[in-house]
């Protein structure tokens, strides 16, 4: 399982103090603009990347409407058979599954990252509030982004060692730091969620 | 014992056309999920304690996976979309399986 370096996040951005519990059910955070737009930018990659499975050529408008592709088999591009995986070892069972639910699966992660664009695109001060339901859409879709960024990072549970040594001007670097961020992030939103009310 | 034989035989085939056959989800090790999210998710999709929650997450981490519900397969693919919606690397098998 990840375990989330702090190193990384402090190369961009130490702005911010994370997310805070307000009340018994509400979480708050103010970000940068230069967060905001990071987080923006993912989500728009990520709604972009979910979009290429839409199944245009679908041959029955009924089965389409009520979530019925025809895809059946796995995505080829890594990043997005790891957002959409496969349920079954079995690949019948799995070719199964998929048509039935893929589309669903994708609606939700959409929807999801949906949730973090819109919240920040109405507060240009970057002030963020969230409610239970809005919290884990949050956690859900920063999860995706990791998972999307890890796969391009090509993380493994020995590989931290490595990515914590990139030179500066290589290009993964950056990218690593807003993968940490984005762990601290989500940490922070985790830790708001289990704490304790006073 | 002919009699208890044959009763044992019939139950057999009995499940293996029954449907109340136990699917179980599993969960496995995946580099990039942190340990508290993990955690969080199993308490609320499952309801789960966060002692017992904990507990799951770790043998993920140390044994590489878990199972984390047993049930009909209807359930367990209901089980299995929402881990998947969270990003969590789940996948659905026989109880008998596992």
């Amino acid at each position: 399982m990840g375990n989330n370096s702090t190193r990384g996040s402090r190369l961009i951005m130490a702005a911010t103090q994370g997310f805070k519990r307000h009340g018994s059910h509400s979480y708050v955070i103010t970000l940068d603009s230069a967060e905001s737009g990071v987080l923006i930018n993912l989500c728009e990659q990520l709604i972009e990347l979910l979009s290429e499975r839409v199944d245009h050529g679908h041959e029955d408008p009924l089965a389409a409407m009520v979530g019925i592709t025809s895809h059946d088999s796995p995505p080829e591009d890594e990043v997005l058979h790891r957002l959409l995986p496969d349920a079954y070892a079995d690949q019948v069972a799995a070719s199964e599954f998929r048509r039935y639910t893929e589309s669903t699966l994708r609606q939700k992660k959409e929807a999801h990252a949906m949730s973090i664009r819109m919240a920040l695109k109405s507060s240009p001060e970057g002030d963020v509030e969230l409610d239970h339901d809005g919290a884990n859409a949050w956690l859900g879709a920063l999860n995706d982004m990791r998972l999307a960024l890890g796969v391009r990072l090509k993380i493994d549970n020995s590989s931290y060692e490595h990515l914590e040594l990139l030179t500066p001007d290589d290009p993964l670097r950056g990218v690593y730091a807003v993968y940490t961020w984005l762990g601290w992030l989500q940490e922070s939103l985790l830790e708001a969620l289990m704490s304790e009310v006073d | 014992m002919a009699i208890k034989t044959e009763s044992a035989i019939e139950a057999e085939i009995k499940a293996i056309f029954s449907d109340n056959s136990p699917w179980v989800t599993l969960v496995w090790d995946d580099p990039v999920n942190l340990q508290s999210y993990v955690t969080y998710v199993f308490m609320e999709l499952f309801g789960y304690s966060k002692a017992k929650a904990t507990e799951l997450m770790l043998q993920v981490h140390n044994e590489g996976k878990a199972i984390v519900s047993t049930g009909s397969r209807e359930e367990m693919e209901h089980d299995v979309a929402r881990l998947h919606e969270y990003g969590l690397w789940a996948t659905i098998q026989r109880g008998d399986l596992a």
